[in-house]
């Protein structure tokens, strides 16, 4: 059943214009980033050559170009799950899933795993630009895979958030401004003072500091953990949200 | 002689109150197979919040409902297996194209892969869908969409068939086909259609339901004679006779009770 509902959430996103615009402009801001990372690199190269431990190619673009691409997914992670709940309240389609045997939990990871394949297609992307250097010189494969991970489980946290606003509303707007609030809050945790006062203890809440390591190659399980954490936090959320509908009737 | 085996949906003491939707009071009701039961009442009366308690889209405050031997409590999905529902706006997604459509409805319904080509066709030729089968649900007028709603709500063959006025925006041909529908499905399922309109209640069920303020005021064979009366007295004059109500409802009780035995 999750299957039924992830193939039919994907392919209303792939119906929809919106994506493949979405699509199109990530495509060239991706491109973009990554030739002008490229030329960076290749200026400052013979500076880094006198570093004691200069980065490799890889390892410059997992820093400079996909590391400020999981700021990109935390915006778009919203943007395409924003239509998944508020649609269906808007287009009245919602009397078919309540009266349908399916559960709730169902038909939130079912339309959770919709929204993040096409946001893995979207990932796989940036990773893909990465790897064609190969075609020049070696690539490392560990740091590449790291990144992925980092980028998908980012992705994976922001829809399961946009997932829970869009449960909230019939306006896909408001799901996508109240997402894009709290996420853009958690980048920002890492580096909250009060005036003189340090909030060092919300640095364990920022996104900022748990992906890091993902762009240098580093696996830690606390990281990956806290990301998965908070992905099933906000998957909760909807659905103890979208079962309170049968009760409270709006 | 109808047995218990063919009752297929029971509801006991069902209430639910909403704060901004017509609530509904003790509702009793049994269904028998081949039953068509029109839920008879002016808007506000409570029919569409009736309807949904007894799909499972909304939770009931007290009271159960039974659906071909499954507690929608206890065996929600087991249950809803088991309905058919038709909301007052079909629910719909306008750029799917109708076969498309019909097909997820069958998956998410629990029908088998294999049976979803067969029983998809089954509906499509039920509903006379054939000519639109391959059109975006967006491009169809009205009473095409009234008719893939109906067929969402019969394509995994439920044993009860729930319709929320479902002849609403139809014109007078559209709508005598529907009703022809609802007769036929009528002779093997059981259906509960909503409807303001009595004529149209008594021209397709063969038992006619009368809501008043959430309460179910009368319950009898679509020939009754006095419900011509009854429905006139809550048209006119907005209420029934309140001396009249008490004996109304425990005959509805009592007729429920002789239909469980």
């Amino acid at each position: 059943m999750i299957g039924v509902i992830a193939r039919h959430e994907s392919a209303s996103l792939a119906r929809s214009p919106q994506t493949w615009l979405i699509a199109a402009l990530l495509a060239g801001l991706f491109g973009f980033l990554f030739l002008q990372q490229l030329e960076n690199y290749l200026t400052v190269q013979s500076q880094l050559a006198l570093q004691d431990h200069p980065p490799g190619l890889t390892g410059w673009m997992a820093a400079r170009f996909l590391a400020p691409l999981a700021i990109v997914f935390t915006i778009i992670g919203p943007l395409f799950a924003m239509r998944s709940f508020s649609d269906e309240f808007r287009l009245q389609t919602w009397p078919l899933w309540q009266s349908s045997p399916v559960s709730t939990t169902s038909l939130v990871l079912g339309k959770f795993l919709g929204v993040l394949l096409v946001m893995t297609l979207l990932v796989l992307m940036s990773i893909l630009m990465v790897i064609a250097m190969r075609i020049f010189i070696p690539v490392d494969f560990g740091v590449l895979a790291s990144s992925a991970l980092g980028l998908f489980l980012c992705a994976a946290a922001c829809t399961a958030t946009g997932l829970y606003f869009s449960s909230l509303t019939r306006q896909a707007m408001v799901a996508v401004l109240a997402s894009l609030a709290l996420l853009l809050l958690l980048w920002l945790f890492g580096s909250a003072s009060l005036g003189s006062l340090s909030l060092d203890g919300l640095k364990h809440l920022s996104i900022a500091e748990h992906i890091s390591g993902f762009f240098q190659g580093y696996l830690r399980s606390g990281d990956i953990l806290w990301f998965v954490l908070f992905s099933a936090l906000f998957l909760i959320l909807t659905i103890i949200r979208l079962d309170a509908l049968r009760h409270t009737g709006h | 002689m109808p047995s218990d085996a063919d009752i297929l949906l029971t509801a006991s003491n069902l209430s639910r109150v909403l704060s901004d939707r017509a609530a509904v009071h003790d509702i009793n009701l049994t269904l028998r197979r081949g039953d068509v039961l029109g839920l008879l009442g002016l808007n506000g009366a409570g029919k569409s919040t009736t309807l949904q308690l007894l799909c499972g889209a909304l939770a009931a405050d007290t009271g159960t409902v039974i659906v071909n031997g499954h507690d929608l409590h206890d065996e929600p999905l087991a249950a809803r297996a088991q309905i058919g529902y038709l909301p007052d706006l079909p629910p719909l997604y306008p750029d799917m194209r109708v076969n498309s459509y019909l097909q997820l409805c069958a998956r998410i319904r629990r029908l088998h892969r294999s049976a979803v080509a067969t029983r998809v066709e089954a509906v499509i030729e039920q509903c006379q869908l054939g000519d639109v089968r391959r059109q975006r649900i967006a491009e169809l007028s009205k009473g095409y969409r009234q008719r893939v709603g109906l067929a969402q709500a019969l394509v995994h063959e439920p044993a009860v068939i729930l319709l929320d006025e479902p002849s609403n925006g139809l014109d007078p041909q559209q709508m005598q086909e529907m009703r022809e529908l609802i007769r036929t499905l009528g002779e093997q399922q059981s259906v509960i259609f909503s409807t303001h309109l009595l004529a149209e209640a008594q021209t397709v069920c063969t038992r006619i339901a009368v809501m008043h303020e959430g309460r179910l005021v009368a319950d009898r064979a679509a020939d009754g004679s006095d419900l011509g009366t009854l429905f006139a007295q809550i048209v006119n004059t907005g209420k029934t006779d309140d001396t009249d109500l008490a004996s109304r409802q425990s005959r509805v009780d009592a007729n429920n009770r002789d239909a469980h035995l």
